[in-house]
């Protein structure tokens, strides 16, 4: 019981830091527009790619704003020796990965709802008559995407080179993850069906649950003040 | 004092192992070449699938056994677990990318195509990424415990998405064929014999991976022990008088 306090308070005073600083909302909100913005351009002229390649771009854009999110959860900590002290509470370190998830996971899904319709208007694609069923699968997609990007964002943390570590680490992990949720988003915009989106969104799900397991498990042996 | 120089020496049994598996791996060749059966739809074409399947079966091994060392390590903190899990590590990557090597092969000819963006094939390039990611690491960390820790709990998290690329080609099943032998014991679609050349091959392939996991292992102790008394200062870095630099 006291585990899970610990994890909320964890959670609140990262919630509570970008609430003052709004330095992840920022950048993230403004990256994940540009990167629409950009690989619309890309797409170019043609109208039906646009529409096939919407639920794409989106996840991209959210995985490129979920890096910056992630490192940034850690980065604030690295200051004036704040992460020693947090390491040093008496508390399992699975309770700090938990609640950094928790106010990362959050942010990623509030970011994820917002660009649903930015996308959707963006690429002339028409969200259909299931659009419930995509705030699931942003649910579930930033969940695992979440889970993977704390984990290895505290993983690097104190290492040489870490902004270019970390995607190079964790985008092999997250491809699956993101796979799975662009097929399933793509099923319900792209032709309505919600079978195929149901398959995918299980595989998802599936993910999360490993992942979820395996990285509480293991975040005690990732961390090092 | 024991003696220092007995790790450095290769002990003949290991010579004679790859002389016990020189022979056996012509023979795979042979079985897979010319006793097998030639398929009555890909005629000659079958003679890659054994390759490629057993390749690719102990590229799998070696990811799966990359982990459990790791998880060894993180549970017992003995050296040789990271060391071993290294050594498998490098023979997870060699093989995951000759499975992509070999698959690439055996699919132009048969299905018109070296790669198409397949669950099975999609996770299998992102093992071979995610074993580069785990020397990348490996190559960043000088603290030997944080080295051993880091890279196990990587190696072990790249195993854990095993599963889903065994179970990828059941649910999405694309181009890839399905798999002809189940491991729930309820069928195997193919012929006896040519079911007979493959676990031979199989097998041949083990034996080379564990090969070279003997060999690789015996030069990681080598390194972790120079590592080691380089940290004691027990070994001079600096070359002793009389030895010529160029």
């Amino acid at each position: 019981m006291n585990d899970l306090r610990a994890v909320l308070w964890i959670a609140r005073k990262d919630l509570l830091q970008e609430a003052r600083s709004k330095a992840v909302t920022v950048a993230t909100v403004f990256f994940s527009a540009v990167t629409l913005g950009v690989l619309a351009f890309a797409f170019g002229q043609n109208p039906d790619l646009m529409r096939t390649g919407a639920m794409g771009a989106l996840w991209v854009a959210l995985a490129f704003a979920g890096v910056i999110s992630a490192a940034q959860s850690w980065q604030a900590d690295l200051e004036d020796g704040a992460l020693e002290a947090l390491l040093g509470w008496p508390l399992p370190r699975a309770a700090v990965y938990v609640g950094k998830l928790l106010a990362n996971w959050l942010l990623m899904a509030a970011l994820g709802v917002l660009l649903l319709p930015i996308a959707g208007g963006l690429y002339g694609a028409d969200l259909g008559p299931s659009a419930g069923w995509l705030v699931g699968i942003v649910v579930a997609g930033t969940l695992g995407f979440a889970l993977i990007a704390v984990f290895y964002a505290g993983l690097t943390a104190n290492l040489r080179a870490r902004e270019s570590l970390l995607p190079v680490l964790m985008f092999p992990v997250v491809v699956p993850i993101l796979l799975a949720a662009v097929r399933a988003s793509g099923a319900i915009v792209g032709s309505d069906d919600l079978e195929l989106a149901a398959a995918w969104l299980r595989l998802l799900v599936g993910f999360d649950l490993v992942y979820a397991v395996v990285c509480t498990t293991l975040f005690r042996f990732v961390v090092e003040a | 004092m024991t003696d220092a120089t007995a790790p450095l020496r290769r002990p003949r049994w290991m010579t004679i192992y790859w002389v016990a598996v020189g022979p056996m791996f012509a023979i795979a060749a042979y079985l897979g070449l010319v006793a097998s059966p030639r398929d009555v739809n890909q005629g000659d074409l079958i003679r890659i699938m054994y390759a490629h399947v057993s390749v690719a079966w102990i590229g799998f091994v070696a990811v799966g056994l990359t982990a459990l060392f790791g998880a060894l390590y993180l549970w017992r903190g003995k050296r040789g677990d990271d060391v071993r899990s290294a050594a498998s590590a490098e023979m997870g990557l060699l093989f995951s990318a000759l499975t992509i090597v070999g698959g690439m092969t055996y699919s132009k000819p048969t299905l018109n195509t070296f790669w198409t963006w397949d669950a099975k094939l999609t996770l299998t390039a992102i093992m071979v990424a995610l074993m580069v990611g785990y020397f990348v690491v490996r190559g960043l960390i000088d603290d030997p415990v944080r080295r051993g820790r880091v890279s196990a709990v990587v190696a072990i998290v790249a195993a854990a998405s095993l599963p889903f690329n065994y179970l990828a080609a059941e649910w999405f099943r694309t181009l890839h064929p399905a798999k002809s032998v189940a491991l729930d014991g309820s069928g195997v679609t193919m012929d006896g014999t040519m079911l007979g050349v493959l676990l031979f091959t199989t097998v041949v392939a083990g034996l080379i991976y564990l090969g070279f996991m003997l060999e690789r292992v015996r030069l990681g102790r080598i390194e972790a022990e120079l590592e080691e008394a380089r940290t004691r200062g027990a070994v001079r870095t600096v070359a002793p008088e009389g030895v010529v630099r160029v």
